[in-house]
């Protein structure tokens, strides 16, 4: 316990140190207040419009979730099959690889023109970032299963279903969750972007309406919300892999 | 033949592509019966408890278990690697009943039968905790373990003791011949340490450097318990400078 204090105390320092200085600045430097908002100036802004932003926050988590949830599920079964019927994984991994290196998210508008404005659009935008780092991850994860005890495991008689849920699966687990992480960022990231591109909630909706307005301080606090969102599914995630990783992986 | 065998293997052969692995060999593990191969490294012993387990199926050649043809046959042997092999996620109960969970017998009495044997590997503390946190010689103990629970009257134990220390070693041998002449299951034992041969087995097969053949097969007198003076009797003195030697002669042979 002590331990994981010490760890959180410096950040967190460093955290409040650079607000403080910044509200000190923005005070001394005379700088307008419209452009360079104090800490306070966004708490305040913040608390003023709480209730329009509540409701956008909402809409954004929901889509959030449902995208990283479709993702991520799409990317393990994807991985699986591709795992399980090795000509396949012959066939398709080398692609997956390379179309890493493309960014997804420029399909976005497109999406838009084909499938308007509704939720369907941003979740398949979503989905298309978090399916590529959750599909190679585990992939990978599951390729890399020591050969000694595969043969242990098959010599008493494990079937390929006993092989996977016993031995591959398992050992794939650390790399899957490294997928997850960041599949977890990209998502809050795809959401915000497919609200930009067209939506009437969500927080990527409120930032285009500030910036019509020319409300900085709106604009920080919906950075700051987004921040939080991204932080939390991340949080979550990490959560979880303390809990289902156990022991300690043969190799990192 | 009324009392068939533990484990027959008649004439196999396998090689993988040009390489000849396995050229002839035939064996004999009768029920209750330790016995040891000797061969050298690389000489394809491994090969062949791969084939014996089902996992490769020999170019020619039988393989039979309690008088039932076992070529290309998995399930039917109990397994100790080389590598201890242990699942790092799972704890060491858990990885000790892993044969019996594949085969699909029920938890809960696995759990207590594992529990009684830890016990008697000294492991008694350690069910809960994971493989990283064990020695070398803990972790071939719950290994040799997870083999033994898996109830096959066949227990196939791989160069279980050529990564520890000689002190370790002489320990560990006292424990598994204990442990075998509470409950005879019919083990073969693969070694390239001939000493280690001659002292725990009533067989030893002498193979050749690879291909692998029957090089001799030859039966231990000594009566059971043997006490650890056994290496320092004359009898025992002969036997193993007669086994380095052939094992010597066919390395030159090989040059
Ligand atoms: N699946 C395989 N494919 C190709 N070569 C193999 C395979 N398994 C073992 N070998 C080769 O067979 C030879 C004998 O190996 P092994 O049976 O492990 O010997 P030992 O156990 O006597 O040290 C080695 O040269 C090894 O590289
Ligand atoms: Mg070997």
């Amino acid at each position: 316990m002590a331990d994981r204090a010490r760890r959180w105390v410096p950040p967190l320092v460093a955290v409040v140190l650079v607000l403080a200085a910044w509200q000190v600045f923005t005070v001394l430097s005379g700088v307008d207040r419209w452009l360079l908002p104090s800490p306070a100036d966004i708490v305040a802004a913040g608390v003023a419009d709480h209730a329009s932003l509540a409701r956008h926050t909402v809409a954004t988590v929901r889509l959030t979730l449902i995208g990283f949830t479709a993702g991520v599920g799409t990317g393990l079964l994807v991985a699986v099959v591709l795992h399980v019927v090795p000509v396949l994984r012959a066939a398709v991994y080398p692609l997956l690889v390379v179309s890493q290196n493309i960014p997804t998210i420029a399909l976005a508008p497109l999406l838009v023109v084909w499938l308007g404005f509704g939720i369907l659009p941003k979740i398949i935008v979503i989905v298309l970032v978090c399916f590529f780092p959750v599909a190679v991850a585990t992939l990978d994860g599951l390729s890399r299963t020591d050969p000694v005890t595969t043969n242990y495991l098959r010599m008493s008689g494990a079937d390929r279903r006993q092989l996977f849920t016993k031995l591959e699966f398992p050992n794939a687990l650390p790399s899957v969750f490294s997928g997850l992480k960041i599949a977890a960022t990209y998502s809050v990231f795809g959401a915000i972007i497919s609200e930009w591109l067209g939506s009437d909630q969500g927080i990527g909706r409120y930032m285009i309406i500030q910036k019509s307005a020319f409300r900085a301080d709106r604009m920080f606090v919906s950075i700051a919300i987004v921040v939080l969102i991204s932080l939390l599914v991340f949080g979550a995630v990490a959560l979880l892999e303390r809990i289902l990783v156990r022991g300690r992986p043969k190799r990192t | 033949m009324a009392d068939p065998s533990a484990l027959e293997i008649g004439g196999v052969a396998k090689s993988f592509g040009s390489l000849h692995v396995v050229e002839d060999v035939s064996l004999r593990v009768g029920k209750g019966e330790f016995v040891s191969i000797v061969g050298p490294s690389g000489g394809g012993k491994s090969t062949l408890f791969h084939i014996v387990g089902g996992l490769l199926t020999p170019d020619r050649g039988t393989v039979t278990i309690d008088g039932h043809d076992a070529v290309g046959r998995r399930g039917l042997i109990g397994y100790m690697p080389q590598q201890p092999a242990l699942l790092p996620w799972r704890t060491v109960e858990d990885n000790i009943v892993l044969a019996r969970e594949i085969a699909g017998e029920p938890r809960r009495a696995s759990r207590e039968l594992a529990r009684r044997w830890l016990a008697r590997a000294g492991l008694d503390g350690f069910a809960d905790a994971y493989p990283h946190t064990l020695s070398g010689g803990m972790q071939q103990r719950a290994s040799f373990l997870r083999a033994l629970l898996s109830d096959h009257e066949v227990l196939l134990l791989d160069e279980p003791f050529s990564a520890l220390d000689a002190i370790l070693r002489t320990d560990m041998h006292r424990w598994l011949l204990d442990i075998w002449e509470e409950n005879r299951r019919s083990i073969l034992f693969i070694t390239h340490n001939v000493e280690e041969a001659l002292l725990l087995s009533s067989t030893v097969y002498v193979l050749t450097a690879r291909p692998a053949r029957v090089l001799e097969r030859v039966e231990v007198p000594f009566p059971r318990p043997r006490p650890d003076e056994l290496v320092d009797e004359p009898e025992f003195v002969r036997l193993r400078r007669r086994l380095t030697h052939l094992l010597k002669n066919d390395a030159r042979h090989a040059i």
